[in-house]
């Protein structure tokens, strides 16, 4: 979605003023059969003479290209287009197209003027919408795939008045048309939240390319390889481009050269350059934190005061076996770092009393509640079936009655009491067993648990909010760590990242042994190197599988397939180094931008939309500026880094406290 | 018709967390059945190649996570799908109940181009268990009252059934795909057909 303030008005032009994509248009009366069940985006638009209307456009009416120089045109999927627009992205290219269907599309679009319409309802959980503007007739009913209709009858109403009918809550009637909606369009104008609204540039751009196609299309390439490569200043004119590409080439990050070519056309210089990532360092990985070095990392009364050396180290190197008990309670926020011996008994003790009080509650429960409470049931009933099929095959919860996994039960039990909202869903149990076996301990368990689920709570989301967002997050970084991969995934429906879904619900539990996710968890509960470096691990993994994926032409169903059988077959050692790898490698581009910033959790460079800063996303740093803040970002502020030099790179590996320790 | 080329059936598997989905579909593509089997995450396929009237086809069969708030992501996977088998747990009545709701779900989702005529298939599972919920009588009238979807009584476990339940999903998906065959040859003439359906649908959706 994406709500508009456009600044150029071109006079002839609808203005957008609300968009929802991923809209399917079920039913339209009046309309062939061929038109419906397609998707496209459902918008608030506002007229050239002001008036206002509701506007359904088919999507192949936009096409949209990750790659300026592809000759061809490919629709990306629509999840990508939602939220690439939501985010105003500009890393990748956005190009309006008029496609040999153009007209016929154009002719598809829905119009309903908001002074016409008298009704509309919206059911089946919100995600479906019929309006009608004669009574009895529902003349259009459109499906919401994506998330459901609140926010768009949200803003409708904003522009319409409305009531709900006494029969029916799900009905509104529009009372009086289009009467607040001048002042509030005044208002979101001077807000000017949003200085940009790609849909508008795409809509812009239609209108221009059907005047003076030739022309329009040469200035928009010219114009977006400025702001992919070059960001804002190049888009200003502020700084010549030619100079730019001098700059980037006298950094001559190898291959660059190859790749940039300039072509004269009569008016315009085409400019493409091929952003180059600098090499991939390759890093060693360490060796696991030790019995002694963790024993002389507490004080005598056992706080540990050096929080970030030890989550270096174990970031380096992971845990040594022994004293992962003690040290993945820290990691997982049931002991507090600072705490000494004494605070630490006291506090478990508290714990305890308040796991079995928590457990007391449904423990207590009897059988004519757990009747009439079927809320409740289902969640036990669900929690059963998951626990009798989670991990069977180890020896730990192998076997009839193994009393493990009446513990494995209990936990999840309390804990659906612990946040009944979020209650039990699968993928939990998948979760805690790892940590049952390596604690042993119920209420231990209990509150590492706690502390793992607080870290992913949003995988679990009702609405997959969390999920659909982090699979749009690597594809994002996929796009600028692994462009060739990604595009080839967009081309083969797999743009969506779908086939990553159990990766990132259980953190890649079912892809590694026990010895080896146990490894992956405790380093990437450091969360170092910066946020969100689980996905550098999809990013890693699928990097390696690139060659395969794109030179067997995998599609949609190979792709998953291939992806699905690499369970038990990676390498974790290997992994963690190559994502560390790319980590670095996103960091130092020098086309690096906000976008992934902001994923990675560094610093934007646009500090004055701050607010928005997800939306803004065409700035491109100065290199040095932004390398150095990054790495600094990586550290804390203190500390003086022991930097690795690899092909030209500064690499901060590790603090001088660090260094200490590790000697 | 009578083209040989080869032909690709795509089988959806739907139902409630733990009815047995994955083993249904090993034990039709493997032949084994495992207390194992972990609750499934995202989603996984296998295929079979079967031979339906003289014809060798290559069943895809698609398994997805059953609860609830997992089925915004399975939209991706019903695309294109040429049946669709409905499974509950005879001894877990709410199961039952799901049926429909799960059936809507996947005419929304999947759109299929004829949703009235979409092959349907709904399998009992666990009949080997004796604490059984709901009869076959209760069941068998649901399925007629639905445009008389063929129903079976299955044991994942014990083989049972499972073999013939598939046969008859293939036959149905093959018929199917066959209606899509002709589609695409005479497309005007579809065009008005579906319509039709398509208004009577728009009538129902009203009524809801």
């Amino acid at each position: 979605m994406s709500r508009s303030s456009s600044l150029e008005d071109i006079p002839d032009q609808c203005k957008d003023l609300f968009t929802q994509d991923g809209v399917l248009l079920k039913a339209c009366l009046g309309r062939p059969v061929t038109d419906l069940n397609s998707i496209g985006m459902l918008c608030i638009v506002q007229n050239p003479d002001q008036t206002k209307s509701i506007e359904w456009r088919p999507n192949d009416l936009i096409t949209i290209d990750s790659d300026a120089q592809d000759q061809e045109w490919a629709v990306v999927n629509t999840i990508g287009i939602t939220m690439s627009f939501a985010k105003g992205r500009r890393q990748r290219t956005l190009s309006g197209n008029i496609t040999s269907d153009y007209a016929t599309a154009r002719a598809r679009i829905i119009k309903i003027s908001l002074d016409e319409l008298k009704t509309f309802r919206v059911t089946r959980n919100n995600q479906q919408m019929q309006f009608s503007t004669k009574p009895g007739v529902w003349q259009t009913t459109f499906y919401f795939q994506h998330g459901n209709a609140e926010i768009f009858v949200a803003y409708l109403k904003n522009h319409i008045k409305t009531a709900k009918t006494r029969h029916d809550r799900n009905t509104y009637v529009v009372v009086e048309p289009n009467i607040e909606s001048q002042v509030l369009n005044r208002s979101f104008a001077e807000l000017d939240i949003f200085t940009e609204n790609t849909t508008d540039v795409v809509w812009n751009l239609m209108s221009n390319l059907r005047q003076r196609p030739y022309e329009t299309t040469m200035e928009a390439f010219s114009k977006l390889t400025d702001i992919v490569y070059y960001g804002n200043e190049g888009m200003n004119g502020k700084r010549d481009v030619s100079e730019e590409v001098a700059d980037l080439l006298t950094k001559s990050m190898s291959a660059i050269e190859d790749s940039t070519t300039l072509t004269r056309t009569d008016e315009y210089e085409v400019i493409s350059v091929k952003p180059t990532l600098p090499p991939r360092p390759s890093i060693p990985r360490g060796t696991p934190l030790s019995t002694e070095k963790w024993d002389g990392l507490q004080d005598t009364e056992g706080r540990v005061t050096e929080v970030e050396g030890v989550k270096q180290l174990i970031f380096r190197g992971g845990v040594a076996h022994s004293i992962r008990q003690s040290v993945w309670k820290y990691l997982l926020d049931y002991h507090p770092w600072h705490m000494t011996h004494a605070e630490l008994r006291a506090l478990t003790k508290k714990r305890t009393e308040e796991y079995f009080s928590m457990k007391l509650q449904w423990r207590s429960m009897t059988e004519g509640q757990e009747a009439r409470f079927s809320e409740y049931r289902d969640r036990k009933s669900l929690v059963e079936k998951d626990v009798n099929r989670t991990d069977r095959t180890h020896p730990f919860y192998a076997g009839d009655n193994n009393p493990n996994l009446v513990i494995l039960q209990d936990i999840l039990m309390t804990y659906v009491m612990y946040n009944f909202d979020l209650g039990y869903v699968q993928g939990m149990s998948d979760i805690l067993a790892p940590l049952l076996l390596l604690l042993g301990n119920e209420v231990d368990s209990f509150w590492c648990f706690v502390g793992f689920m607080d870290k992913i709570a949003s995988n679990f989301d009702m609405d997959q909010a969390g999920m659909k967002l982090q699979l749009v997050q690597l594809q994002q970084l996929l796009l600028f760590a692994s462009p060739e991969l990604a595009q080839h995934l967009a081309q083969k429906d797999s743009g969506n990242m779908y086939f990553c879904f159990r990766w990132l619900l259980v953190w890649f539990k079912r892809e590694f042994s026990y010895r080896d996710i146990m490894r992956l968890w405790e380093v990437l509960w450091t969360e170092l190197p910066c946020a969100n470096f689980h996905l550098l691990i999809c990013v890693a993994i699928l990097d390696a599988e690139k060659d395969i994926l794109i030179s067997k032409d995998y599609g949609f169903t190979e792709i998953l397939k291939h992806v699905n059988d690499l369970s038990m077959c990676l390498d974790v050692d290997k992994i963690l180094s190559t994502a560390e790898g790319i980590y670095h490698q996103v960091v130092s581009a020098p086309h690096l931008t906000d976008q992934i910033r902001v994923i990675l959790g560094l610093p934007t460079l646009n500090i004055s939309t701050s607010t928005h800063s997800e939306s803004e996303q065409a700035s491109t740093s100065k290199v040095e500026n932004g390398t150095d803040r990054n790495e600094r970002n990586m550290f804390g502020q203190d500390m003086d880094e022991g930097t690795l030099e690899y092909n030209g790179i500064q690499i901060s590996i590790v603090t001088k406290t660090v260094w200490a320790l590790l000697a | 018709m009578s083209s040989r080329k080869k032909v690709l059936l795509k089988v959806i598997i739907l139902g409630d967390s733990g009815v047995g989905k994955t083993s249904l579909m090993n034990q039709f593509v493997n032949k084994k059945f495992s207390n194992q089997y972990k609750a499934t995450i995202g989603a996984d396929f296998l295929t079979k190649e079967v031979i339906v009237d003289d014809r060798i086809v290559t069943m895809q069969i698609w398994d997805t996570a059953g609860q609830e708030r997992f089925q915004s992501l399975g939209v991706a996977f019903y695309r294109g799908a040429d049946c669709c088998v409905l499974v509950f747990d005879v001894t877990a009545p709410n199961t039952f109940k799901s049926l429909e709701s799960w059936r809507d779900e996947f005419l929304i989702q999947a759109s299929p181009r004829d949703p009235d005529n979409f092959p349907f298939v709904i399998l009992g599972n666990k009949v080997d268990l004796d604490n059984r919920a709901v009869s076959a009588k209760r069941a068998q009238q649901w399925c007629q009252s639905k445009n008389d979807i063929p129903y079976f009584e299955t044991s994942a476990k014990e083989a049972v059934n499972v073999e013939l339940a598939f046969q008859t999903i293939a036959r149905n998906a093959l018929a199917q795909e066959t209606e899509a065959e002709l589609y695409n040859e005479f497309p005007d003439q579809i065009k008005l057909n579906a319509n039709d359906n398509g208004r009577n649908r728009d009538g129902d959706n009203c009524a809801c």
